[in-house]
């Protein structure tokens, strides 16, 4: 085999293994191994190595190489992996967009209870002052829910929810406290949802 | 070969004090098959160092800031492939002399940037 024939087997094994890779980082390689492999190539001929001996030494060259080129990708591809800080930005952007639409939907059909009430009945009416605090403490509870799922995320703190709503209910009922009934409710629910969002999403410690 | 971070491989500290060495003799830039050439001859070897392990190891030395690089000039290729010149810097060439005087090699703080 000549020393070109050997030169093109390897420069199609640099080819193989900077697949994929991003553009700049596998050109490089490439460009940097042609132009090695010709000044080789050069170098022994100006020396009067044979035909022979100069493919054999390329051979050895990429073949000892072989290890060091798997890691260089694995390497390389760890890198190209690694999202961006503007992709980062844009994920935690999505992620408290939906945090708030999810909590805006909650507090709006939670306050349709009272407000088919206020309109149904002649006895039971919302002023405008009291949706105005009941959105902001429902809010304030989806904001402290969104929080906890995010961190914790699990059937624990779901249960423990959960628990406190029961609690929250049972002493409303208990002194005639529709407001601290209604919460029971609310955290009751909430703890529903969190029990099942943990259950069909893993556990997201430590994010 | 596993490493600690931030500390050099034997074949990383000899490419830092190869071209110190070179840079004495007045060569301030160096190529990959230039350098492996200057290794073999420094070691008394019959043979060159593999293409993966050289360039792997330029690559990281450069990750730690201890080389920098440039595609040579277009004008100065006269009808052969473009070569990436390397250099070394002056953290390099203090991890060299320090490498060169027996020393043992302070450890290097991981730079964030990649190489070009």
């Amino acid at each position: 085999m000549t020393p070109e024939r050997m030169a093109e087997l390897v420069a199609r094994w640099v080819r193989f293994y900077t697949r994929d890779l991003p553009e700049p980082v596998a050109q490089r390689r490439i460009d940097e191994i042609d132009a090695d492999l010709h000044d080789h190539i050069a170098h022994e001929r100006a020396n009067g190595a044979g035909e022979p001996r100069i493919a054999i030494g390329i051979a050895s060259r990429m073949a000892r190489g072989l290890a060091a080129d798997a890691a260089w990708r694995g390497h390389q591809s760890k890198i190209a992996a690694r999202p961006s800080t503007r992709e980062k930005t844009m994920k935690v952007s999505r992620s408290v967009y939906r945090s708030a639409v999810r909590v805006a939907l909650g507090v709006a059909l939670l306050l349709l209870v009272p407000l088919v009430v206020t309109l149904t009945s002649d006895g039971e009416a919302w002023s405008a002052f009291d949706f105005v605090a009941a959105g902001v403490f429902l809010a304030a509870i989806g904001v402290v829910i969104e929080l906890a799922v995010k961190r914790v995320g699990n059937l624990t703190l779901a249960l423990g929810i959960a628990v406190v709503g029961v609690l929250a209910g049972v002493a409303g009922e208990a002194d005639d406290a529709p407001g601290l009934v209604l919460l029971g409710l609310v955290l009751i629910v909430s703890a529903c949802a969190l029990g099942l969002r943990a259950w069909t999403r893993p556990a997201q410690h430590g994010r | 070969m596993r490493r600690k971070p931030g500390t050099l491989l034997p074949l990383e500290t000899e490419i830092l004090e190869v071209a110190q060495s070179m840079l004495r003799s007045g060569q301030a830039t160096f190529h990959g098959f230039g350098l492996a050439h200057a290794m073999r001859d420094q070691n008394g070897s019959r043979s060159l160092t593999s293409h993966g392990t050289l360039y792997k190891a330029l690559g990281r030395l450069e990750e730690l800031g201890l080389l920098s690089s440039h595609w040579e000039d277009a004008a100065a290729v006269e009808g052969r492939p473009r070569r990436r010149l390397y250099a070394l810097t002056g953290e390099g060439a203090r991890v060299a002399e320090r490498a060169r005087a027996g020393k043992t090699i302070a450890p290097l703080a991981p730079l964030t940037s990649e190489p070009a």
